[in-house]
């Protein structure tokens, strides 16, 4: 690294560029950056595809808001609920804290889904990024199920009754169905090892997974490049260009058919191989 | 697409780029733009709409309503519409096929839909599948979000004749919840329990009832009604013998 326009160098300068050196020499964090930073992406993306960055900085929130709450939260059954009323009522601010992580839940939902429907909506799964879309499918399904397992631990009625039926449901399906669901429960019971399991689902599991996948689908996106609007003004023009040679060519087969002159002025188009949309 | 439309692809793509901006700052900008707002919204919500405290859980208790996270509302819903009323509506197609159909579809997409075209104009299988699961999950969760909850405090369920049973019966049923799950006579929801108005027809028996109120998988393999095994006894019979003469004792 050579930083030119700062004068003669300070040994302050020496020893960082030193250890940016190093550190890069070894790790290739310089060159990870500038892979990802400064690369290029087509021109006129549009605001639509912002939505999973968003979604991403939504992870972001929930996972500080969480990382608070888990610091005041008590997951046993005698507890849990009287935690969250302390949270709630008592510790500062924590009335905002616990009203952004739901709040947060529900918005990176909408978000997710809205995010989803842009890549539908453009086509945008088509290769090569079929495997991009893969990996958030399985992200919606993550999210969806920390929604599940995040709303137990309050442990009130509403939230007891509405995981009791939808673990019930689970436990319902053919085949892996009922161990799916002692798994959940802990057993065959909801008792107080379910609450605590779903709390380490929930802290614990589903982020980690949630993180390891949202790398992956970074990872795809940034090897693949950001899609194209389908109707940016480039495509539009290709596909104009295109619309016309098809008609010139059109043209040029029936008057050779025909045996009629070419009128003059008219430049012989060369048959253009059509490129394939 | 065929080999040499994924090679037209990967060039127009890469024509695109080079024509292109640098990612940072341009995109990065536009996100961290949109992601603020949002940030800002959720903000807003939690001081305008302050989140609540319910009653803490107890498994022994009365009146609950099983109500779940708005986005799970259109599978509450399924299990409305499926609930073993008659043969073509299996409570499995609420529970499992329809949710898993769901999920599938949506991971295998791309290898479904594999033509190069991308305009939406120009895709319009891709766009009628996509607009119909979107309006029916979209249906769905608006029938959730609207649906009554159970039975209203001071609503009761009108039964002929009048007697200990049908009484005692109607207090049980209403003040146990059964009333957020069930209908009887057109009080209560109208799911993800079968209507129970005319439960007496199909003499299952009162012993039937009470084994099944206290472990209802036992009974009926794969319900996900919770079980009421916590009921005094004495209740368990009085709704046995309630729910065993609804629609032939009781009307
Ligand atoms: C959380 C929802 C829920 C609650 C609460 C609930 N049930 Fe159910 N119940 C169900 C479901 C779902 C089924 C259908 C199971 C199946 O067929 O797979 C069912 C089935 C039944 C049946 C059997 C119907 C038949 O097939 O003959 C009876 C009887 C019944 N419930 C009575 C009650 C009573 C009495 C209560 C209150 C003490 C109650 N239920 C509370 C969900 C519930
Ligand atoms: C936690 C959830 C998710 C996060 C954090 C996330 C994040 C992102 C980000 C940052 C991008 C870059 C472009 C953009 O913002 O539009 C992106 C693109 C993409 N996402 Fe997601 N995503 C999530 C869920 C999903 C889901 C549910 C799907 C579909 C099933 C999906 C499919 C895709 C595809 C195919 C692309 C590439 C689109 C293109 O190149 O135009 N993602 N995602």
């Amino acid at each position: 690294m050579t930083t030119k326009d700062i004068g003669p160098k300070g040994p302050v300068v020496k020893t960082g560029e030193a250890v940016v050196d190093y550190v890069d020499d070894r790790s290739g964090v310089k060159t990870g950056a500038r892979w990802f930073l400064f690369r290029n992406i087509p021109k006129g993306t549009s605001w639509f595809q912002t939505l999973g960055f968003t979604a991403m900085a939504l992870f972001g929130l929930q996972a500080i808001t969480g990382i608070v709450l888990a610091m005041y939260y008590k997951p046993d059954t005698n507890t849990a609920f009287r935690s969250i009323e302390y949270i709630t009522d008592e510790v500062t601010w924590g009335w905002l804290v616990r009203g952004m992580h739901k709040w947060g839940a529900s918005a990176m939902i909408v978000v997710v889904f809205l995010h989803m429907g842009r890549v539908f909506i453009w086509g945008a799964y088509k290769y090569p990024r079929e495997l991009t879309w893969v990996t958030g499918a399985v992200l919606l399904f993550m999210t969806m199920f920390m929604g599940l397992t995040g709303y137990l631990l309050v442990w009130d009625q509403k939230a007891y009754w509405a995981t009791v039926v939808a673990v019930n449901i689970t436990a319902s399906a053919p085949i892996l169905g009922p161990y799916v669901g002692d798994i959940l429960r802990a057993g065959p019971e909801f008792g107080p090892n379910t609450l605590s399991r779903f709390y380490s689902i929930h802290m614990l599991v589903i982020p980690g997974g949630i993180a390891t996948f949202i790398g992956l689908h970074l990872y795809f996106i940034t090897r693949l490049g950001i899609s194209e609007p389908p109707w940016s003004k480039r495509r539009l023009r290709i596909e104009r260009d295109e619309e016309d040679a098809r008609r010139r060519a059109a043209r040029e087969r029936q008057s050779l058919a025909g045996r009629t002159v070419v009128p003059a002025g008219e430049p012989a188009v060369p048959a253009r191989a059509e490129v394939a949309e | 697409m065929k080999k040499s439309q994924q090679e037209a692809y990967k060039q127009d793509y890469a024509a695109a780029k080079k024509d292109g901006k640098p990612f940072f700052p341009y995109a990065i900008y536009k996100d961290s733009l949109i992601a603020l707002l949002a940030i800002g919204i959720v903000i807003t919500l939690a001081i305008v709409a302050r989140v609540e405290i319910g009653e803490p859980v107890n498994p022994a208790s009365s009146d609950f309503i099983p109500r779940p996270e708005w986005y799970f509302f259109f599978l509450f819903e399924l299990l409305r519409i499926f609930k073993n009323q008659n043969v073509l509506t299996p409570v499995i197609m609420g529970t499992f096929i329809i949710p898993n159909i769901l999920i599938l579809l949506m991971i295998i997409w791309p290898f479904i839909d594999r033509g190069p075209e991308r305009r939406i104009w120009k895709r319009p299988i891709s766009m009628a599948v996509g607009t119909l699961v979107i309006a029916f999950m979209g249906y769905m969760t608006y029938l959730g979000a609207t649906a009554p909850e159970g039975i209203g405090s001071g609503e009761t369920i009108e039964l002929e004749p009048q007697d200990e049973i049908s009484t005692r019966g109607t207090e049980l049923f209403i003040a146990n919840g059964c009333g957020s799950c069930h209908m009887i006579k057109g009080v209560g929801a109208a799911g993800p329990g079968p209507n129970l108005t005319n439960e007496g027809g199909k003499n299952r028996g009162v012993q039937w009832q009470i084994d099944h109120l206290k472990n209802p998988q036992s009974k009926i393999p794969g319900s996900s009604m919770p079980a009421f095994a916590s009921l005094p006894q004495q209740d368990l019979e009085v709704l046995g013998e309630y729910l065993n003469n609804l629609g032939t004792k009781y009307k």
